[in-house]
């Protein structure tokens, strides 16, 4: 569905992702982890077309490499980000309205919206502000943003950094779903190793922006590469 | 109850809040644009103002170059806004876009418009000459309600004016690409991940503000004269406003445009016209010395 075949992006002398290829099928749910500073958000950026790159990135067979990141959203590629990148004057139905508006389907539809505000569990929140959102209000509305464009895939850059248990249990219980009931591929870079393990059927590690190794999540995560540059002396 | 003197006063001051109010429109469409433009792509347009003499001059093209007889003011409306959102859309897509892969993309913009509005300064000379221009007024005569007169050009300006800032209030609220513009203005970057062409937005929001201005001018240049060098001073008075309202907020602008407008008709009815940009710059001081981010303004 989504592969990439010798992809690397340079700043300058510095080399962020070096030579990377993987392939990510259908209905998966696929973990990229890493240190910080390994090159895993970049990915997500030359995926979304936020940065051009060397080597090729094929969606559903098309080549993207090239393409806008408006016009990769509207294929069905879709994606969160760490830091929750809200429309803070826009209520919760306004901002799904928009991605529903702009994405993969561009047309107004308030039924999906409101199953997407029901998937998401904002119904009290719907006609709240989101910059009035607490933390999970905002990453569920960011999830229901994402979803609104009827996304294939969707992309999720460390769901739950700055989260609480029960916020982390919320969350992974709303990736399931999507990836069980929806059908939807699902991508996530995540630290917390627990996480990846329990929702992940694959497991890429890289450093540095080279791949490690990819797998099994257990077989991953139990690999002395992978302890030593990423579980080992890091606190990450 | 009241003596004749008083009256008379009263009259007066009526005139002068109606007076106040009609430039106060206009000044909210200009403060509306400048500030839609910087809140949404924030770039800042130097040669604004010129696009102001620029709706007028495109007016009088029509009314006195050619002798416009069909339609009156109607016919200038439908053939200019159209004619200023080509030229503002093409001034961003253009010459603005091309800018922004730059690091320092701002200072580029800058200097660009400042270019602009030398430019277009000296073109209205070579093409109009130094001598100012009128425009008629867009409907004659007076309304006399009691002892109170108006005059019809300036309930036409302000009618006019209102409802283009409620049309366009409207069409940011109710359509899909006003929607994409509140999207772009909060969080460019969210914007596209939805699938908003941020690009397009931006050129259709220099557009959009290019319109504003451009009506601005047609709108008041009848009351005032077209004058090929003014674009500086008529850039520098919404920005006052903008920036009295807080840059980036349009109920702001809204506000300050019919502040200053009434603060303007007051200083001049009671210390004479030439004061006004006194009154003007103390009130800009003013707000960058006690609320630099102005009345609605979210600061730094």
């Amino acid at each position: 569905m989504l592969k990439l075949s010798n992809v690397t992006k340079r700043f300058g002398a510095l080399i962020a992702v070096n030579n990377l290829s993987f392939e990510v099928s259908q209905g998966q749910v696929f973990g990229i982890a890493g240190p910080n500073g390994a090159g895993k958000s970049t990915v997500y950026n030359l995926i979304t077309g936020f940065y051009d790159f060397e080597g090729s990135i094929r969606f559903d067979g098309k080549e993207i490499s090239g393409m806008k990141p408006h016009q990769i959203a509207q294929l069905g590629i879709s994606r969160t980000f760490q830091i929750p990148q809200t429309f803070p004057s826009l209520t919760v139905e306004q901002s799904l309205e928009v991605g529903n508006r702009f994405g993969n389907r561009a047309k107004h539809d308030a039924r999906r919206i409101e199953r997407i505000i029901d998937f998401v569990e904002l119904q009290s929140e719907r006609h709240e502000f989101t910059g009035t959102l607490n933390l999970l209000g905002k990453k569920k509305l960011m999830i229901g943003a994402a979803l609104a464009t009827d996304p294939k895939i969707l992309m999720l850059d460390e769901p739950m950094a700055g989260s609480n248990a029960h916020e982390i249990k919320a969350l992974m219980e709303l990736i399931q779903r999507m990836n069980q009931e929806l059908g939807i591929t699902i991508i996530i870079i995540e630290h917390f190793m627990k996480v990846l393990t329990e929702l992940t059927e694959t497991l890429l590690i890289i450093e540095t922006g080279t791949e490690i190794c990819c797998g099994d999540p257990e077989v991953v995560t139990s690999d002395p590469r992978v302890i030593e540059c990423y579980l080992g002396g890091d606190d990450d | 109850m009241f003596n004749e003197d008083t009256i008379l006063l009263l009259y007066e001051i009526t005139d002068v809040i109606i007076a106040g109010l009609s430039n106060g429109s206009v000044y909210a469409l200009m403060a509306i644009g400048m500030t839609l433009v910087y809140g949404v792509t924030k770039a800042f347009n130097f040669a604004y103002g010129d696009f102001f003499n620029m709706g007028g001059y495109f007016a009088w093209i029509l009314i006195v170059g050619l002798g416009l007889q069909f339609g009156g003011y109607i016919t200038v409306l439908i053939i200019v806004l159209p004619l200023l959102f080509l030229v503002g859309y093409g001034l961003e897509k253009f010459m603005v876009a091309p800018l922004r892969k730059r690091a320092d993309w701002e200072n580029r913009v800058m200097m660009l418009t400042l270019g602009l509005a030398l430019f277009l300064s000296n073109l209205y000379m070579v093409l109009f000459g130094t001598k100012l221009k009128s425009l008629p007024p867009i409907m004659d005569g007076i309304l006399e309600i009691g002892q109170i007169v108006f005059s019809y050009q300036d309930i036409m300006i302000f009618v006019l004016s209102l409802g283009g800032i409620l049309t366009f209030g409207w069409l940011l609220n109710n359509t899909r690409t006003g929607m994409a513009v509140r999207a772009v203005a909060q969080n460019p970057e969210g914007a596209k991940i939805v699938g908003i062409n941020i690009k397009r937005i931006f050129a259709s929001t220099f557009a959009i503000s290019t319109v504003m201005v451009g009506f601005g001018g047609i709108l008041l240049s009848q009351k005032l004269f077209i004058n090929p060098t003014s674009g500086g001073s008529i850039m520098v008075k919404a920005w006052v406003v903008t920036a009295f309202g807080g840059m980036g907020s349009i109920r702001g602008g809204l506000y300050a445009a019919f502040i200053i407008g009434m603060m303007e008709a007051f200083v001049g009815w009671i210390f004479g016209m030439s004061y006004t940009i006194i009154a003007l710059f103390v009130l800009l001081l003013a707000t960058l010395v006690i609320r630099p981010q102005g009345l609605m303004g979210k600061g730094a």
